[in-house]
Order: structure tokens, then C-alpha cells, then sequence
């Protein structure tokens, strides 16, 4: 039978959630709305800004371009995903101790894609950090302190 | 060595936390039960009469809830003067732009409120339509506005001194003009109401804005509604860069559909609506004609602009005024005549924008350094000779309290080395120099101060009640910080309600630059309200006079001996048990000139006091593509004092990458005839990290006699003279002097070849 | 933006799948990222009613070597093969390319199929209905008029594929498979020239792998691209050349394609090497003066058309260098 709602089962931050979706709904929208999880935001809805950031196995993609039913089977980690209860994320710890947010609008997708960077890459240069944030728009911070935040948090690994 | 134990601090804000794990809510997140989704039907056609909308099809289908139109509103025009209103939110006569709001639906989902949209038949005239300044002013041109003949929206006309004596005791006179498209907002966070009446008749309203006090006023005129019943709410906002100050038709749209619906009701815009539909910044023509002496100072300047203001004319003579009023305050000259317009075309509204007018700002800093070069004196020195002096008074008769532009531009010359190296470096290699100055605030009657109050419980702890607004630059942590300075608390012992028009006391907003000065200065004040009555508790207690005490980590102690002291919270409660609640009451009203206005009487002191900001900026330009490689930049601002440096260092970041990098290379709007093709971050040229060069902040701190511990803004300087300084250092890079902005690739590119040739 | 409703499908195997497209044909389209087609249902450019995931089918993963070619499988990220071992050490050009799509963030995701079976896009044309709305429709959509060219007797819209023009010129086919056979045909053959329709594929067939031959000793090559900003954007000009020599450093061979100059990527001609270790000044600018012939730019993109041109010699003579200097590197 041809059908345009189904049963999708997502894993979000490791909890399984079954949900009946059109499945023209992206899992941007998934989240957001189905889910709760408004941590993740719409900033362009064309895959341009990078603020609908979630890590599918890991790695940072577009949220708004992804059909919530291809990202079945797959590991899918939001904002609120990163911290454990009370304690956070050090990715986040350093975004706020280094003042790399203002409005806070990108942070979600920045803190994401930072952390997945950071995971792969421990010992970063400022160029590949720059490199491997081009992907995320922030129109307030100008990117200086993201760029610190995530480099003096690398350095303080070493 | 600073005094203070919080103030001049950096120290983590109080609103990051939250953003930084997801749960912050901004408008689009809220979730009410049993929402509506609503729908905006808007205007395919550039300039149209409306001859008919029948809804009749979309209320047959399941789901949908309410429609609006013009026949649901009392059809007033608003302005934001008495003199400009213009716009109905939902027309009656006619849509004068692409995207302008015709109908709107509240569904039980977006795709039905989508399908109703497609449901509701609008019957258009189509009228001509123009596009551009010079069409709109032709003779016969279509008349976008009845009340408005040739489509001359707003006319500015200052003129000081004798400008034409001037110039002909000048040495050396030059005319240039210079233009610039629009540039435009691209907030993160693309605009969102969501609307809930009560059976009471109150409406609950939140939506990003810079000044929620600014939208309930207008809310309830157009609404016929009390205005006590008007609540917008605090809500965390996602940037506004001077566009978010005004009642948007989506406000409106949002509590009529709520109120006919009786059920809350979110409308989300798309980047899109949010690019086209809320505001864009002006495109402008800017002709300046400027004498000088010998020695380059400014003797004589007679500036005539033509800036684009779209279809409605929102806030049009603060937008004409404030590129002209900056230059005024940044840089001396006796003689000045302005002419600026607004002109009306069928395009979509402009606001205030951070960057306001960048052909402006940049114009009259590159004839400087034309100028300059001709007389054989070099940039930076030309903005020392002409630069703005404390004690001055500015040609339209304000006074400056307090100047730091002399240092702000010796500050950034020296870091930057700038003698060593202007005129030094290799080819296609430049530096630049851009200078500036931001009022913070201006008169605005009723509305122009702010009050605070301060609450206790207990225990000590208190909770700070302002209008004041966050938009992200960290207003919040500032109210919070002032008041636990002030009270010896901790930045923990302090809640925060504001920005929430039910319970906070009226502020004029953040879009004029004056949360700091006007809202800081309010709260520091409740603050000593409320410390001069605990000090006198406290005195009897520990049998002292009020003048040696002072408070700190929660206890109020003797200044000589501060083992002699006493808690907070014990003062707090022996007051109580006399039966006084303690409390601090606080406003401040700038010291303005009230009946200075933008058109009518453009004379009298505008804002109590200005900042002034200077950026220079070294760049390499690809000979061969026009592509430029920013390699570094020094931004100084005078921002009076630094309340919390790492917060003003990232204003001056942020500033530079929207009005340097993105200003200045590759920002603007591409059309077709009404319509905007790049609507969005793919195609509209936002900055990235990757483009970002080297930033170095220099704070310079004047002591303002009356900011709260002597601060003044942050905020706008450096977006206006970063640039300044792109424009000026890219000139010099290539050896060719240039009129159009953005300075995109293909126009660099261009001018080398030109110069080849030659 | 909403997306209308449709069917989603979800083959098992790869002979499902081609039995799926040739019962739908022109009312499916096949989702493979999804960072190419996502948009434009968005858009509303295209309203199929069935989206056929191929996430189920495994075959269409990874890269390896099958005797003297490397075969990638259509549904590769181009993250995967920016990290590949082989394709670092044998085909630079190609990893340089992955590299410059978009952002990383779609490079995760995106695969080598569907960027190089991308649609080509116009300023005009690329939009919602909110700015499409009240206008005739142009060639692109089934109009009869160029809205980027006044007067315009054809569609103008661009490739700005990065990946096509680097793999033509490393001779790479594709193999493309229907239900009742399959074929194999050179990327270059996929482009038609043509704005309205620029790829040259069935609506009943998969392309499902890329097949690459094992490039000679010293062979080297180059992606060159020009956009406003560092990352994110789309190419407004590119250019891509592969270059190899015999073991005494004589030139044997060697190819220049140019994109995002047209409706598709173009092999840009070019005289013969004789027995040169060297390719003088001259050479080299008579092949970036073949290319501006044969650029077609229009102002349909962030920056006018004729500035895209000129770029085009800047960046055909800078990817000519960069491979000539990865050739001598030694691979």
C-alpha cells in the first residue's frame, strides 16, 4: 500500500522513540517538534548555516537536509544529548568559560560540530579548527572566542 | 587598580549556560497547549491594488481554526512617528511590495495551514512599479504613497554655519559620490511570534524585539486593547542589529488569529520571510563635497544622500539622520550642510542596521584619505587633525562629555605599526584606517528613561525588576552584575525579571545604543536607593554614622574595621520586624534636548554622550582574481568604561566581522525588479571562520562624568569603522580609489585592470 | 519550508530497486544524501511522488581496487573519500575536490553519485515559491523564457558540480544499471549541454559505481575553485587538470577541464606536448585562452559573468602548475 506516514524509530541520545511521521518531515522537524528537543535550531532550513547541527554516528550533518526516516538505524546526538545530568560537557564548559556565546542561536550546532571535531582531532591548529567550524554561522561572536574556547580546551588537554 | 569586587570583572554570564545546553527557549521553541501554526498569505506582486480576498474555500477545510484580513483589523495606519504612519498591517488598498502580508491562517498543523493558504483567492490590480531611487523620483513615476508626492518619504535638511563661505576659504576641495545596495540583518535567529489571549481579554505575546516596551504600546493601539493588557513577554532573542525595534505585521497577525481562534497561535517565519519580510538595511547615494585647509582640516562639508527606504517608512528619519550624526560626532568641522532622503520604491522596508550606511561612513573616511594624498598627508594623521575633542559641541549643537577618539586612533596606530608601515608595503598589500562614533540614545519623549526596582527576600537575596532587553550582547549579566556590585552581593544572591511589559517599568530598548548608559545607570541607582536604607539599619545596629560603611560578600561593614560588621540578611529581617520591607527604587532620563526632533528641529543635544571607535586593517589583494586576504585588524573603542572587557571585546569581534567582512566584501542583496535572489546564508554572503583574520581589541576607557561607573556603548562603533578601514585599506592595496560597495572581487579586479591600462 | 507529501521507498537490494525505478520512472526520484535533492523539494522545484532511499543497499559502499582500476560505490560520502588511503596517495585532485564541497557538515553526508548527478542552478531559478510567485515560469520550468538572460533562447543554468570536472579529467566512467542491463559510459558523457536537463540519465536507470583507472607513476593533478567565502559555497568558476609524464619527466598526457562555466563541465583543448619536462608560459596561456572560449557565463550567480570568465584563465593556469609541481613530487 502507498503510504506517506510511517513508524519511524529513532535513536536519540540513546533512547529509542517510535513515532508516527509523514514521511516528508525532516528530522530537524522530528526533533523539534515530535520530539521536544528544541535545543536543535532552524536558522535557513537550506543546509547554508550549520545551526540544525546533530552528530549521526558521531559525525556533524545538517539536520534540515536529512529525512527523519533516513536517520533511522543510526546513532543521532543532540545539544541536549551532551551533558550527563548536572555535569556538562567540556566542549560546552569551555564555550562558556571563554565567552563563545552571545545570542546563543548557533551555539548548539557550533558545540557539536567543535565536539566531534575535537574527538577526531585532539591536537588541533587554529587553522584546522577555523577549517572544521566553516560550516557553522555565527553573525554575533565575529568567531573569535569559539576559535580560543575550543583551542585553549585542546592545549589544556595536552 | 580597580576598585570595584564585580565591576570591570570578566567573569562567566549568567544566560550562557542555557544556550549552551539547548535548553534556552527563543520564540520558535515555545510550545503552548493546544497551539495553532499560523500562515503569512503574502503578495506576489510588486505594487497591486487588492480588489478582492475570499477566504471562503480555506475555512471549508478541516483544521483550520481562524483567517484574518484587513476586515479583521480597525484599518489605522501606524508609523512609528505621528508623522510617518503609513502602513496598515494587513491592507485594505493596496500591496507595495513582493512579500507584503495579505491574509494570514492559524491551522492544527503547517501543512494545513500551507494547503489553506493556497485556498484563499486574492483578486490583484497590477500597477507599475519602481525599483530604484532614480525611477521612483522620475517624473511620473507611479505614486506608491497618496500622502507622499514624488516619493520623497523623509527629507533631512541640517545646515551649520556657511557652508559656501567655507569652501571658498578652503584650500582644497573635492566632490565624490559614493553608493552601496542594501545590506541586511541575517540574525541566527529568524523572527517568530507566538500570541495567547485569555478570556480576559489579555494578550500574551512573545517575539524576538529590541525594547518589548516598544511593541506593546503599538500593540494595543492597533489591537483597541488596554494597554496594561498588552503583555510581551521575556523570551531569549537571537540577535537584532537595529531590526527588530518596531511592531512587525506578524505581531499583530499573531494576536488577531490568537484572539479569533481563541487558542495560542506561533508563527515561525522562514529565513526567507525573515530576510525579506521584517527589514533590510538602505542602499544609499551619498555625494559629499568637503573643503579643507592646508594642514587637511575640515573646513566645509555639504553631504547630500538618497537612501532606498523600501515600501513603508518604519523608522525613516532616525535611518536618514543617524549615518550624518555620526560623522558629525566623530570628526570637527564648523560648516556642514546635509540633505538626506528617504524615497519610497516597491521593494521591501528598511530599517536601522548596525552598520548604518555603510556608502556614508565609508565616503567620507576615503575622501579623507584622498584628500590626504593630495596634501601629502597620511590617513591616520588626517583623523587626528579632524578628529572629535572632548568639551567640543558637535554641529547640531550637542555637547561630548567625554573623547577618546585622539586615543582610540593613536592606540590602534601604534599596535599596529602603522608609520612603519603606510606607504611601505609590497604591492597589492594595504592599510587602512576608519574612524567613528555612536550616540548612545536619543530623545525619545515619553519612552526616553528607565526605571528599576529592586526587591528582597529574607535572606538577602535579591531580585532586580528593568525593561532593559537582552538581545545576546549580555545585558542580562550586566543589570545583575551592577546591582550585586553595588549591594556587596554576589552575582548568585541576584534573580533577574526584565524585558517582560506586565511587571518591568518602561526602558527605551536596546536598538539605540543605550541599554548601558540609560538601563545600567537605573539599576545602579535603585541599587543605591536600596543600599542608603539598609546602610541606615545597619548604622544603628552597629552604632556608626551611614558614612563609614560600606557592603561586601553580603555584609555591610565598617570601611576602618571590618570586623565590625553585620549580615545582609540580618539587616533585611530587623527592618522587616519594624515593619519595613526593604526595597530600591531607581531612574535615569538622559539629559537630552526634548525638543530636538529628526525633521522638524534637528538642533539640541542628542544623547547625553557618544563613543567613538577607530579599526585599522591590513590586507593582501589577489592581483590576479580581486579576491582580498584580510591578514590582521586593531579595533579600539571609546566605550567609557569596560563593565566586563571579554563582553565589550566580543561586541568589537563581532562588529568588525559584520561591518568589515561582510560589509565591505561580499554583503548585499541581488535583485530581480522587487524580488530579492539571495534571501538566504547559501547565497547571501554572511561571514565564516575561515574568512575571519587576526582581531586585536583595544579598550579605551574615557570615564564617562555621567554612565554608570563611567560606561557608555559598545555595541555600533566598531561595525562602522571596520568598514571604514576594509574600504580604505583595500584602496590603498590596489592604488585605486573606489565609489560602489561592497568591494567584491570582479569591482577590485576591475580597477587593477583599469589602472594597467592607463 | 514544508515539502509536499510523497511515498517513500525502501529497496532491500539492488534489483529491487531497479525494478522500482522502471514501474516509476519520471515520478520517483532516488534519494542518496539528500544534501542535493532535500532543497529542492523544499523548493518546491520538484514534486515527485515517490523518493527512493538507497540506504539499504550496501553494495553501493566503498572504495577498492579491482586490477588495474579503483572502483567507488555510488552511495560513497565524501567524507569517506577524503579520508581514503588510496585516493590520498593516487588522486589528489579528487580529495582536493572533496574537500572544497560546501561545508564538512554536508560532506558527511553527501555522496559522490549524487554530487556528481547534481542539477545544474541558476539565481533565478533556485528559489521558493514566495519569490518564483507571480512570475512566468522559465525554460528550466517548462516556461518559455530565460529570466537571467533577457531575450535568452535557452536555459543558462550552471553545473557547479566539483567533483565532475577533476574525474573527467582522470578518465573516470560510470557504470549505470536498469533493470534489464547495464552500461558503462565516461562521466564526461553524462553531461548533455543542456541547461533544462544537463544529465544524461534514464529515468529508469541507477548510476551505482565510479570506476576510476589506476593513474601511471608521476601523474599529477589539481582542483582549482573560486567562491566568496572559505567554505559553504558553491563553485562560481572551477577548474580541474591531470598531468602525468614518462619516467624521464617528458609530458605525455594531460587534461584540463573547466566548471561551473555552462550547463556542464567542458574538456578545454589543448596543443600537444611534444617532448617537453616544461610547459612555458605560452603554453600554458594559450590553454587558459582556449578556456575562456569556451566558459559561458551569464549573470546568474553572486558575481557578474564576466568576472567568472576572466577567473577562469587565473584558475586553469594555476591548476596546470599545481599539477605539473604534484607530478614532479612524485606519486
Amino acid at each position: 500500500m502507498e503510504k506517506t506516514k510511517r513508524i519511524v524509530k529513532l535513536t536519540v541520545n540513546k533512547e529509542i522513540h517510535e513515532i508516527a511521521i509523514n514521511v516528508n518531515r525532516t528530522l530537524l522537524e522530528v526533533l523539534r517538534e515530535n520530539l521536544s528537543l528544541t535545543g536543535t535550531k532552524e536558522s535557513c532550513g537550506q543546509g547554508a548555516c550549520g545551526s540544525c547541527t546533530v552528530l549521526l554516528d558521531g559525525l556533524p550533518v545538517r539536520s534540515c537536509l536529512l529525512l527523519a526516516i533516513e536517520a533511522e538505524g543510526r546513532d543521532i546526538t543532540t545539544i541536549e544529548g551532551l551533558s550527563k545530568g548536572e555535569q556538562l560537557h567540556p566542549v560546552q564548559d569551555a564555550f562558556i568559560e571563554h565567552h563563545a556565546i552571545q545570542c546563543g542561536f548557533c551555539s548548539p550546532g557550533m558545540i557539536l560540530t567543535a565536539t566531534a571535531f575535537l574527538d577526531r582531532n585532539p591536537k588541533p591548529t587554529e587553522d584546522e579548527i577555523r577549517h572544521a567550524l566553516s560550516g557553522n554561522i555565527c553573525r554575533c561572536t565575529g568567531y573569535a572566542k569559539i576559535i580560543k574556547a575550543v583551542k585553549a580546551l585542546a592545549d589544556s588537554r595536552r | 587598580m580597580n576598585k570595584f569586587s564585580l565591576i570591570g570583572k570578566n567573569m562567566r554570564r549568567v544566560d550562557t549556560t542555557s544556550k549552551a545546553t539547548g535548553e534556552a527557549i527563543f520564540s520558535a521553541d515555545l510550545i503552548l497547549p493546544r497551539m495553532l501554526v499560523g500562515k503569512v498569505l503574502r503578495s506576489p506582486y510588486p505594487h497591486a491594488r487588492i480588489r478582492n480576498i475570499d477566504t471562503s474555500r480555506a475555512e471549508k477545510l478541516p483544521g483550520v481554526k481562524a483567517i484574518v484580513t484587513a476586515k479583521d483589523t480597525c484599518g489605522d495606519k501606524w508609523g512609528v512617528f505621528r508623522y510617518t504612519q503609513d502602513q496598515q498591517f494587513l491592507p485594505t488598498d493596496k500591496v507595495r511590495y513582493v512579500g507584503e502580508e495579505v491574509a494570514a491562517v492559524a491551522a492544527i498543523d503547517e501543512d494545513t495551514a500551507l494547503e489553506a493558504l493556497e485556498l484563499i483567492d486574492v483578486e490583484y490590480e497590477m500597477l507599475p512599479a519602481v525599483f530604484s531611487i532614480e525611477e521612483s523620483l522620475a517624473p511620473n513615476a507611479p505614486l506608491i504613497h497618496d500622502a507622499y508626492p514624488n516619493n520623497i518619504n523623509i527629507h533631512v535638511k541640517i545646515d551649520v554655519g556657511d557652508v559656501e563661505k567655507g569652501f571658498q576659504e578652503s584650500f582644497y576641495v573635492r566632490e565624490d559620490t559614493f553608493s552601496a545596495p542594501e545590506d541586511s540583518y541575517f540574525q541566527g535567529e529568524p523572527y517568530a511570534v507566538v500570541a495567547h489571549f485569555d478570556h480576559s481579554g489579555n494578550l500574551e505575546i512573545w517575539m524576538p524585539n529590541a525594547g518589548p516596551h516598544l511593541k506593546a504600546k503599538p500593540l494595543s493601539n492597533v489591537l483597541k486593547i488596554p494597554l496594561n493588557k498588552v503583555r510581551v513577554r521575556k523570551i531569549r532573542i537571537g540577535g537584532a542589529f537595529g531590526g527588530r525595534s518596531e511592531i512587525s505585521p506578524a505581531d499583530t497577525i499573531c494576536a488577531l488569529l490568537a484572539r479569533k481562534s481563541q487558542r495560542p497561535v506561533k508563527i515561525v517565519y522562514t529565513r526567507e520571510e525573515n530576510s525579506v519580510c521584517t527589514r533590510q538595511a538602505h542602499s544609499m547615494k551619498v555625494k559629499i563635497k568637503t573643503g579643507v585647509d592646508k594642514e587637511g582640516r575640515v573646513i566645509s562639508r555639504d553631504i547630500t544622500c538618497h537612501m532606498d527606504g523600501g515600501a513603508y517608512s518604519s523608522t525613516g528619519p532616525i535611518a536618514v539622520s543617524v549615518p550624518f550624526l555620526c560623522m558629525e560626532q566623530a570628526y570637527r568641522m564648523d560648516n556642514v550642510r546635509y540633505n538626506g532622503y528617504r524615497i519610497f520604491t516597491n521593494k521591501p522596508i528598511r530599517g536601522m542596521f548596525r552598520t548604518h550606511g555603510r556608502a556614508f561612513a565609508c565616503g567620507v573616511d576615503l575622501q579623507l584619505d584622498m584628500i590626504g594624498e593630495h596634501l601629502g598627508i597620511n590617513p591616520l594623521e588626517m583623523r587626528l587633525r579632524n578628529a572629535r575633542q572632548k568639551g567640543d559641541y558637535t554641529p547640531t549643537k550637542s555637547y561630548v562629555a567625554s573623547c577618546g577618539m585622539t586615543e582610540t586612533i593613536q592606540k590602534t596606530g601604534e599596535m599596529s605599526k602603522w608609520n612603519e608601515k603606510w606607504g611601505k608595503l609590497p604591492p597589492y598589500h594595504g592599510i587602512g584606517i576608519g574612524c567613528n562614533s555612536v550616540q548612545t540614545g536619543f530623545p525619545m519623549g515619553i519612552r526616553g528613561g528607565s526605571q528599576a526596582f529592586i526587591k528582597f527576600n529574607e535572606e538577602g537575596g535579591i531580585t532586580v525588576i528593568s525593561g532593559v532587553v537582552d538581545n545576546g550582547q549580555g545585558n542580562d549579566h550586566m543589570l545583575i552584575q551592577i546591582a550585586a556590585e553595588e549591594l556587596g552581593l554576589s552575582p548568585n544572591d541576584v534573580q533577574l525579571i526584565n524585558a517582560d511589559t506586565e511587571v518591568t517599568p518602561s526602558d527605551p530598548g536596546s536598538y539605540s545604543m543605550c541599554e548601558t548608559f540609560i538601563g545600567g545607570n537605573a539599576v545602579r541607582l535603585a541599587a543605591q536607593d536600596a543600599r542608603k536604607k539598609l546602610f541606615k539599619y545597619a548604622a544603628a545596629a552597629l552604632k556608626v554614622d551611614c558614612s563609614v560603611l560600606d557592603a561586601k560578600d553580603r555584609k555591610i561593614f565598617v570601611k576602618d574595621n571590618p570586623n565590625q560588621n553585620i549580615s545582609m540578611s540580618k539587616v533585611v529581617r530587623m527592618a522587616l520586624s519594624r515593619g519595613e520591607a526593604i526595597s530600591g527604587e531607581g531612574s535615569y532620563w538622559p539629559k537630552v534636548d526634548p525638543r530636538r526632533e529628526w525633521v522638524e528641529n534637528p538642533s539640541g543635544q542628542l544623547s547625553e554622550t557618544f563613543s567613538f571607535g577607530t579599526v585599522i586593517v591590513e590586507v593582501e589583494v589577489d592581483p590576479e582574481t580581486g579576491q582580498v586576504k584580510v591578514i590582521e585588524a586593531w579595533a579600539s573603542q571609546d566605550v567609557g568604561y569596560a563593565l566586563m572587557p571579554v563582553v565589550i571585546e566580543g561586541q568589537f569581534e563581532g562588529g568588525l566581522a559584520m561591518g568589515g567582512q561582510g560589509g565591505m566584501l561580499t554583503e548585499f542583496h541581488i535583485w530581480n525588479d522587487g524580488r530579492v535572489l539571495n534571501p538566504t546564508q547559501l547565497e547571501y554572503k554572511v561571514p565564516l571562520a575561515i574568512d575571519m583574520p587576526k582581531i586585536n581589541n583595544i579598550i579605551v576607557e574615557t570615564i564617562d562624568p555621567s554612565g554608570p561607573y563611567g560606561a557608555k556603548e559598545a555595541g555600533m562603533s566598531i561595525a562602522m569603522s571596520a568598514a571604514q578601514a576594509y574600504c580604505g585599506a583595500i584602496c590603498n592595496a590596489i592604488g585605486v580609489y573606489m565609489n560602489d560597495f561592497p568591494l567584491t572581487p570582479d569591482k577590485i579586479l576591475k580597477a587593477i585592470e583599469e589602472k594597467k591600462g592607463r | 519550508m514544508r515539502m509536499q507529501p510523497f511515498v517513500y521507498l525502501e529497496p532491500k537490494t539492488l534489483k529491487e530497486a531497479l525494478i522500482m525505478l522502471d514501474q516509476n520512472k519520471e515520478k520517483l526520484k532516488i534519494i542518496s544524501g539528500g544534501t542535493e535533492l532535500i532543497p529542492l523539494l523544499k523548493l518546491r522545484l520538484i514534486k515527485p511522488q515517490y523518493i527512493m532511499s538507497l540506504k539499504k543497499l550496501s553494495k553501493l559502499k566503498g572504495i577498492r581496487e579491482q586490477g588495474s582500476k579503483i572502483i567507488i560505490g555510488a552511495s560513497t560520502t565524501l567524507a569517506e573519500i577524503a579520508e581514503s588511503h588510496v585516493m590520498n596517495s593516487l588522486f589528489k585532485g579528487i580529495v582536493d575536490a572533496t574537500k572544497a564541497v560546501a561545508a564538512p557538515q554536508i560532506q558527511n553526508i553527501a555522496t559522490i553519485a549524487g554530487n556528481l548527478l547534481q542539477d545544474s542552478r541558476c539565481l533565478y531559478y533556485n528559489q521558493s515559491e514566495m519569490v518564483r510567485g507571480g512570475l512566468e515560469p522559465c525554460y528550466k520550468l517548462n516556461g518559455h523564457l530565460c529570466r537571467a538572460v533577457k531575450g535568452g533562447k535557452r536555459c543558462f543554468s550552471v553545473y557547479q558540480g566539483d567533483l565532475a570536472p577533476i574525474l573527467i579529467a582522470f578518465n573516470a566512467k560510470v557504470k549505470l544499471e536498469k533493470k534489464d542491463g547495464t552500461k558503462t559510459v565516461s562521466v564526461s558523457e553524462l553531461f548533455s549541454g543542456n541547461g533544462k536537463q544537463p544529465i544524461n540519465i534514464q529515468e529508469d536507470e541507477l548510476l551505482t559505481k565510479i570506476i576510476l583507472p589506476l593513474p601511471k607513476k608521476n601523474t599529477g593533478s589539481s582542483y582549482q575553485k573560486l567562491r566568496m567565502r572559505g567554505s559553504i559555497d558553491y563553485p562560481l568558476a572551477s577548474a580541474a587538470s591531470v598531468f602525468h609524464s614518462d619516467k624521464n619527466g617528458n609530458i605525455v598526457d594531460g587534461c584540463v577541464v573547466i566548471g561551473a562555466a555552462g550547463p556542464s563541465p567542458k574538456i578545454v583543448p589543448m596543443a600537444s606536448f611534444g617532448n617537453k619536462k616544461e610547459l612555458d608560459n605560452s603554453f600554458i596561456d594559450n590553454v587558459a585562452q582556449n578556456a575562456y572560449k569556451i566558459a559561458e557565463t551569464v549573470n546568474n550567480q553572486a558575481l557578474p559573468g564576466s568576472y567568472r570568465r576572466k577567473v577562469i584563465t587565473v584558475l586553469v593556469k594555476r591548476a596546470i602548475n599545481s599539477s605539473l609541481r604534484d607530478m614532479r613530487g612524485g606519486n
